[in-house]
């Protein structure tokens, strides 16, 4: 078809305007779509709003070409345009025309309601339709927001701790770092917990050893001076085992790394070290190092290299003693002991009180010396005050004794010098006291010797121009046995003494009843958990800090009661 | 958004939080996993400069003129670093929580990416929405279609009675589009007038014959045409509103959050 479109419009004068378009085509689009052959350039026109096609003449149709978007013309139109109809098309009218020669038909386009014409009301009254244009304060949200944040947990307790110009007064509430508190400080730093600088002493500094020993002025090293432990240790701190704010229970873990990190391989960083390597309870530990007496102090020996005798210069077999059919006893028929007979649980239970002769032997093993005589006995532990009493008795026996006593102890007829009749001259009064004295030395050689003393000790006899001496060996029981180990009996108080130490065999007292580390293994075993084995880490038994080698021997604290209330310190 | 160059950032995002992980679980610190390890601050470090990078995005789409990668790209990576960032954050405090700004600060940054993930959200399925409503048409050509029709309304109501011209006035004169928070983001204005006088109408003219019953249902016709163009461009406005509302919480908790990150790394080291 072909069709003549007139788009008419007014000039500014208001005279009317033609445009005239010749148009071609078997259709003919209608709508905004800058493709269409009569283009309505409006918003309120639809892309495609309609068709002109020749149904024998030019018929404007809607709505057949899925325009269904257009709301305001849903329904489908259809008009014939004959000269002199029209149809609105939104704000266009589009009339028919007489067609002119040649021409399928002939149409005017009109805009007869322009945009800036309508109605203008409901436009004023749609005027604020985005959040933006309701003047939401989004920036000034952000940044109230990033004030408060950074007043708050920031500039205000900075304020206090770094003395800065908007101090507030003290015991102002808002002014506290509490908020920087990363979490709870274990139980025994509670009274220091609230006040954050007794620890963090300087800012952007981190804390300090000299804080902690403020403290713990008298924690020990973990080794002596001879091993230059600060050179060993160099470059370490306290927090870097021990870090607090996490937890109430500890500071540090219950494991075995950081031990393991050095005795692993021990002696590449302490060439002197005298332990051996370790890593493991169960699986990499070396044998017990046994501490035994020496002349001087203690010698260390490792178990495992056959027998390990020691020498505490006391004769005594366990054997003997624990023998299941008893004991003689001086008074009773027969006495059977175990060991609490002499080891008896010390105050905290977990070691135990030393054995002394007086309460634990003399029952059976009385120092009698005289005993057809008399039950005295000769004090222990003092030989030339023995000598003296033994002496002094036979003297006494000599010169004052009773005919019964007289004669029993010295074997012959008579009684003491000065109970006889009338004056004894010298000559009788010296050789009677010859007498005493040769019974009294041959009394001693015999009570040291043979009878009393070599029972249980090693008698050194010596003949020097003051007469013959004995000496009894020092006796050296008491130490510790293992020194770098924590034992505690009482933990162990469920087993019997003879699963760890057997001395039911044992004849004399240079044996070592100290357990193998084989013992312990039957029921420890490492770090790693084992069905039936109580999981036990280096901590168990060992401690880092040995309280015989103090961390700094120089450090004084500044203030004792620096935990209770403390002296503000300048920053 | 999400699968800009095929998925670039979702492979970068992917292999940090792994790494994250993997590092997180290798790690044996010194009494339990927290911020303070070396590992933890290795975390603080990289959730750090995520942060910084992710506020920067802010200044990065207001540069029309920058040549550093596309402003698509940006948001891509914005998007899943962010999420990236949750997880190296997470590991970084090693589950340790409490009443300070350390946990302010995790808590805003928490916050910030979970009004990300709604934004997210919304910029996926809210567009398909607000394209669909529109049609070919746009919000000012709905607007002038409105005041056309008023047009048309006025013209046609003037024979009505009385009572059916007040109503028809009210829709005229009283009808509004946006203008409060509450009107824009759900949509809906409780008084239209235009729905009120949709209500009443047929009921008002249920007495008219004639002429002017025609003339009402011609009026009531345009009066429905009006009322669905303005749901229409109701629901125009809550679309867009929406696409803008989550901005309004994470900008600025973004922002606070810069402010509690600066709080939190500076009293840390201030309390080394």
């Amino acid at each position: 078809m072909k069709l003549l479109v007139i788009s008419q419009s007014r000039n500014r004068a208001g005279r009317t305007v033609q445009v005239r378009k010749e148009v071609t085509a078997d259709w003919i689009r209608v709508g905004r779509h800058a493709a269409s052959e009569v283009l309505l350039a409006d918003p309120r026109i639809a892309l495609s709003q309609g068709l002109i096609v020749d149904r024998n003449g030019p018929v404007y149709t809607e709505g057949e070409m899925g325009t269904t978007t257009s709301t305001t013309r849903k329904a489908v139109r259809s008009v014939r345009l004959s000269p002199g109809k029209a149809i609105d098309v939104g704000p266009y009218r589009i009339t028919g025309v007489a067609a002119p020669a040649g021409y399928t038909g002939a149409i005017t386009v009109e805009l007869v309601r322009p945009a800036e014409e309508s109605a203008p009301v409901f436009l004023e009254r749609a005027r604020r339709l985005t959040l933006a244009s309701l003047g939401l304060p989004k920036r000034g949200l952000a940044l109230a927001l990033f004030a408060l944040v950074a007043a708050a947990f920031f500039l205000v307790p900075a304020g206090r701790v770094l003395d800065l110009p908007w101090r507030a007064p003290p015991g102002a509430a808002m002014a506290s770092d509490r908020f920087w508190n990363p979490g709870p400080v274990m139980l025994a730093h509670q009274p220091v917990g609230e006040k954050c600088e007794a620890c963090h002493e300087l800012a952007f500094t981190r804390v300090r050893d000299v804080a902690c020993l403020e403290c713990h002025a008298r924690i020990g090293h973990h080794l002596g001076p001879e091993a230059k432990p600060a050179a060993l240790f160099a470059g370490s701190r306290c927090a870097a085992c021990h870090r607090d704010h996490k937890g109430v229970k500890s500071t540090h873990r219950d494991d075995d790394r950081f031990c393991v990190e050095c005795h692993r391989d021990v002696r590449s960083l302490a060439n002197g070290a005298q332990s051996q390597d370790a890593a493991d309870f169960a699986k990499s530990h070396p044998a017990f190092r046994l501490a035994l007496p020496a002349d001087k102090g203690v010698r260390r020996v490792r178990q495992g290299a056959g027998p390990v005798q020691e020498s505490s210069n006391l004769v005594f077999s366990h054997a003997v003693h624990l023998d299941p059919a008893g004991v003689r006893h001086p008074e009773k028929d027969k006495v059977k002991l175990g060991c609490e007979a002499c080891h008896q649980p010390d105050a905290s239970r977990r070691g135990f009180e030393p054995v002394s002769m007086a309460r634990h032997c003399q029952d059976c093993h009385r120092l009698e010396f005289e005993p057809a005589v008399t039950a005295r006995q000769v004090p222990h532990g003092r030989p030339a005050e023995a000598m003296t009493v033994v002496a002094e008795f036979y003297a006494n026996l000599a010169l004052n004794g009773v005919r019964d006593s007289f004669e029993k102890a010295f074997g012959v007829p008579g009684e003491g010098l000065l109970r006889r009749p009338g004056e004894p001259g010298d000559a009788a009064r010296r050789a009677t006291l010859a007498m005493a004295a040769k019974k009294a030395a041959h009394v001693s050689e015999e009570i040291f010797e043979i009878r009393l003393c070599r029972t249980c000790h090693e008698v050194q006899r010596s003949d020097g121009d003051r007469g013959t001496e004995w000496s009894v060996a020092q006796v050296r029981l008491g130490h510790a046995w293992m020194p770098g180990a924590r034992f505690d009996h009482a933990s162990h108080a469920q087993s019997r003494c003879s699963s760890c130490h057997d001395v039911s065999k044992s004849k004399r007292s240079a044996d070592v009843a100290m357990p193998a580390i084989e013992g312990c293994r039957e029921c420890h075993g490492g770090s790693q958990p084992v069905a039936g084995k109580v999981t036990s880490n280096c901590l168990l038994c060992h401690g880092f800090h040995d309280p015989r080698h103090p961390w700094d021997p120089q450090f004084k604290p500044r203030s004792a009661t620096r935990v209770a209330g403390g002296t503000p310190r300048a920053r | 958004m999400l699968e800009y160059a095929r998925f670039r950032w979702f492979k970068v995002a992917m292999a940090l939080a792994v790494a994250a992980g993997v590092a997180y679980l290798w790690h044996d610190p010194p009494l339990k996993p927290y911020g303070g390890t070396a590992m933890g601050y290795a975390l603080g470090t990289v959730g750090a400069l995520l942060i910084a990078w992710l506020a920067w995005f802010g200044v990065r789409k207001r540069r029309y003129a920058s040549r550093m990668g596309t402003v698509q790209g940006w948001l891509s990576g914005h998007v899943y670093l962010g999420t990236a960032l949750l997880v190296v954050a997470t590991l970084h405090t090693g589950f340790e929580l409490g009443w300070n700004v350390h946990t302010a600060a995790y808590v805003l940054m928490v916050a910030t990416v979970a009004s990300g993930f709604y934004g997210v959200y919304v910029y996926l399925s809210v567009p398909g929405l607000l394209t669909a409503n529109r049609g070919d048409e746009t919000l000012e050509a709905m607007l002038l279609k409105v005041a056309d029709l008023d047009r048309e309304i006025r013209d046609k109501a003037l024979s009505l009675p009385d009572d059916i011209l007040r109503e028809v006035n009210a829709s005229l004169d009283g009808t509004r589009l946006g203008g409060s928070f509450w009107r824009i983001v759900t949509g809906r204005d409780r008084d239209c007038p235009t729905a009120a006088a949709l209500a009443r109408v047929p009921e008002l003219g249920r007495r008219l014959s004639g002429e002017a019953a025609t003339a009402n249902h011609e009026v009531y016709t345009l009066l429905l045409q009006k009322s669905e163009l303005l749901a229409r461009a109701r629901r125009d406005l809550r679309y867009k509103a929406k696409l803008d509302l989550w901005l309004y919480a994470h900008v600025p908790l973004a922002v606070a959050l810069l402010a509690a990150l600066a709080a939190h790394v500076l009293s840390v080291f201030l309390y080394w």
